[in-house]
């Protein structure tokens, strides 16, 4: 009898919570504590009436799949944040891919960093607390950083963006990229693109492929920046049109087998060294599968770029925060009506 | 027991308040599941709000939202047909207006007006966000492009093709590498070729070059050769394997090498020859041809006695030929001849001198050699005897004089060297007695 008690004992004590804690958990579904928002689903939208508990991430992760997409109920209802009770229409697709409004259209800027420094700052060098501040600037001015095949799809309208988007990129393969952007950009949880010229890798100052390997791994997108960094734009001082065409040829070809090879990683996109491109180069660009390609002309980018001479705007260290923001812009005034 | 209800029943009662393992619904709302809930809600959400909303959007212009929030009142209040008719009529306004921006972009484009047509392809497509020509427009068609794509043409060839767009017949080599074609190929009719377009900078070089072969040709016909070779080095400084360039001026040397052998001018026409491609023509002819006629002019020379000038140009011929056996013979025969004649005058030593140079192995050589030597053996001879003449005849200081002479022409004569002793010593002894 006292060992039946005590099993009686063991399981009162062990057992019951757990069944008790499973069964209120699943039976109630939450309900007590939290108001139902009321919605009316159609294949094209949904309309919300929102409740304290909502968020345009969590609605944008209940409706859309994607917490990220909170934008796009925002600014669908040109709203910045949610009232309890407020009606609100959540596009199940994307309503304006291009951006287009009457009084103009979205653009994209792409900003360039090369080189950076701990203390001071040079021409192409910004500084640890200059790269903080711009990084700060976007994060604190509702700027979304966007990756590369986010911004590809845009352009190839396919997907809309959020209107304050930006693309950063890193050229050349600095180590300084690594040892002082990079933590930054963590911080903020941004993402970006790394061009590398793979003659570069593993000088004094460069990258080595183990960092490149970590950047890749940890989620930064590295794409090709040709082997030598020569223009490919000008042929040589007495270098004929066939030595020309064969070496750029190797500058397009040579990185993207390097990189599949060294990181098993497809190069789709190519920065032009000193920004500079012609027709032959992008003719050989499309013949080896490049998808896009990036100049330095500073303008920010209309969904309608020509894929093969997307602008960015170099971020020269000797910029202040003015000259930064004045590489921010996200929309041209024009009249589409 | 009792301690363990109480235990039980907080952990109960916690599990209500915050309902831990729940589903992810954040909503607990399962409306987007099916139609029931759907239509269960329809009543909370009133189709005049939206409908008063896609008024407002329409008179700002705004037609795709104005769309938008028609078909939410219309999905809000199926059974009202005049939402339905609101729809239709805002379609008809949205097509109506963005074929006329689509036409008015046209209109920009054929004018040009790269930008504005934009700006009008963009309203159409602000207007009807799936316009396929809009977009057409603004993604391709806008977008100058690297190709031009030419549809092959019974007629043509890839030779004929790269002439026609860089003017260029060797740029073949672009047309065959973008089309994954063999360079001797020859494409069905009807075959779509890409044919990359060259920046005006390319194609100012071509332009330049190709302006430059017609001139070079031009001048070719005219016969300034000279200006012909200037025109086609600077092509080819550019462009080292540009075929018509190397043509043209192999021609142009060519000819100026006939026109100096035609001037007797065999050795400047021989290092034009030279400057031609390898086997070009029958320039190996015309060189041995201008080196014969300089062989010539040696042997004359040779003949006329001239021999420094007749080996001089057998050398120059040597340097120009370096196995010319012609030219090495003549420097032999030359230096054989001068040693002859200089044997004749009696000069000797010259003659000796004249033959150690030249070439040992050459038969008239030694035998002129051996000629001089015995020459000077036999005169050394005749002096002697000359010298014991006048010695029988006690004309002593005679005799002394013939014996030098012997001795000048062989120092290794005894007996001249004791006869002059013993002469002197009598002349001696003859002062004496006297």
């Amino acid at each position: 009898m006292p060992e039946t008690a005590s099993i009686k004992k063991k399981f009162i004590i062990n057992i019951l919570p757990i069944f008790f804690l499973l069964l209120s958990a699943c039976a109630i579904n939450g309900s007590i504590f939290r108001n139902k928002h009321q919605a009316f689903v159609s294949d094209d939208f949904v309309i919300v009436k929102t409740t304290a508990q909502d968020t345009f991430s969590s609605l944008a992760a209940y409706y859309l799949k994607d917490p990220t997409k909170g934008w796009q109920i925002a600014e669908f209802n040109r709203m910045t944040t949610l009232i309890p009770g407020q009606e609100l229409i959540i596009p199940l697709s994307p309503f304006n891919k291009a951006g287009l409004k009457a009084k103009g259209y979205q653009t994209v800027p792409i900003l360039v960093y090369h080189n950076f420094s701990k203390k001071k700052s040079d021409k192409t060098a910004v500084s640890q607390n200059d790269f903080e501040a711009q990084m700060k600037y976007l994060k604190q001015n509702g700027y979304h950083v966007v990756s590369m095949d986010q911004f590809l799809n845009f352009i190839d309208y396919k997907v809309q963006l959020p209107e304050k988007s930006i693309v950063i990129t890193f050229d050349d393969a600095w180590r300084s990229a690594f040892d002082v952007a990079l933590p930054i950009l963590i911080k903020y949880g941004f993402t970006a693109t790394f061009f590398i010229y793979t003659d570069f890798i593993g000088g004094g100052k460069a990258l080595t492929w183990k960092q490149i390997e970590t950047l890749s791994k940890i989620g930064f997108d590295i794409q090709c920046q040709t082997k030598t960094h020569r223009n490919l734009a000008v042929p040589k001082k007495n270098e004929s049109l066939k030595e020309y065409f064969k070496s750029i040829e190797m500058e397009i070809n040579y990185p993207k087998k390097l990189i599949k090879s060294k990181l098993n990683i497809d190069c789709k996109y190519l920065a032009y060294p000193y920004g500079e491109t012609n027709n032959l180069v992008i003719a050989l660009l499309k013949k080896y599968g490049y998808r896009a390609a990036f100049t330095i002309d500073r303008k920010p980018n209309p969904f309608f770029v020509d894929q093969y001479k997307i602008y960015r705007s170099v971020i020269y260290g000797s910029y202040d925060m003015d000259n930064f923001k004045n590489n921010l812009s996200v929309f041209k005034k024009t009249e589409l009506k | 027991m009792k301690k363990s209800i109480n235990v039980i029943l907080i952990i109960v009662m916690l599990s209500l308040f915050f309902g831990w393992a729940s589903p992810v619904d954040t909503f607990g709302d399962d409306s987007h599941k099916g139609p029931e809930k759907t239509q269960k809600n329809k009543s909370v959400f009133h189709s005049s709000y939206y409908l008063k909303k896609a008024m407002t959007y329409k008179n700002k212009d705004e037609l795709q939202l104005a769309l938008f929030y028609l078909k939410i009142a219309a999905a809000l209040s199926p059974s009202d047909m005049e939402i339905d008719g609101k729809i239709t009529d805002l379609k008809m306004t949205i097509d109506r207006k963005s074929n006329n921006y689509l036409k008015k972009g046209e209109k920009f484009l054929n004018r040009n007006n790269i930008e504005e047509a934009r700006n009008q392809f963009l309203t159409v497509l602000r207007y009807d966000p799936d316009n396929k020509d809009a977009l057409e427009y603004l993604k391709n068609k806008l977008i100058p492009k690297e190709y031009i794509n030419y549809t092959f043409k019974q007629n043509d060839s890839l030779k004929s093709i790269s002439n026609k767009f860089y003017k260029d017949p060797e740029l073949v080599s672009l047309i065959v590498y973008f089309n994954n074609l063999k360079s001797d190929a020859k494409p069905k009719p009807g075959k779509i070729l890409k044919i990359p377009v060259l920046e005006k900078e390319f194609f100012q070089a071509i332009n330049d070059r190709r302006q430059d072969l017609i001139s070079a040709n031009k001048l070719l016909k005219e016969k300034r050769f000279q200006k012909v070779v200037v025109i086609t080095q600077k092509i080819l400084k550019n462009d080292p394997s540009n075929k018509e360039a190397i043509k043209l001026k192999d021609e142009a040397l060519y000819r100026i090498g006939i026109q100096l052998s035609r001037q007797g001018k065999y050795f400047e026409a021989i290092d034009t020859f030279k400057k031609t491609t390898p086997k070009y023509k029958d320039v190996d002819n015309l060189i041995q041809k201008a080196i014969q006629h300089e062989l010539l002019k040696a042997e004359t020379l040779l003949k006329e006695k001239k021999y420094e000038e007749s080996m001089n140009l057998a050398k120059k011929i040597l340097g120009h030929d370096k196995s010319n056996t012609a030219a090495k013979k003549l420097i032999s025969t030359s230096f054989c001849q001068q040693g002859r004649d200089l044997l004749i005058q009696k000069k000797y030593d010259e003659a000796l001198r004249v033959l150690d140079k030249a070439d040992p192995a050459e038969f008239c050589v030694e035998k002129t050699r051996i000629a001089v030597k015995n020459t000077i053996k036999q005169q050394a001879e005749a002096h002697y005897i000359q010298g014991v003449k006048h010695f029988l005849n006690e004309e002593l200081q005679l005799a002394i004089q013939e014996w030098e002479k012997t001795l000048k022409l062989n120092p290794k004569h005894d007996k001249a060297k004791k006869n002059i002793k013993n002469a002197r010593s009598l002349l001696e002894k003859l002062k004496k007695v006297k």
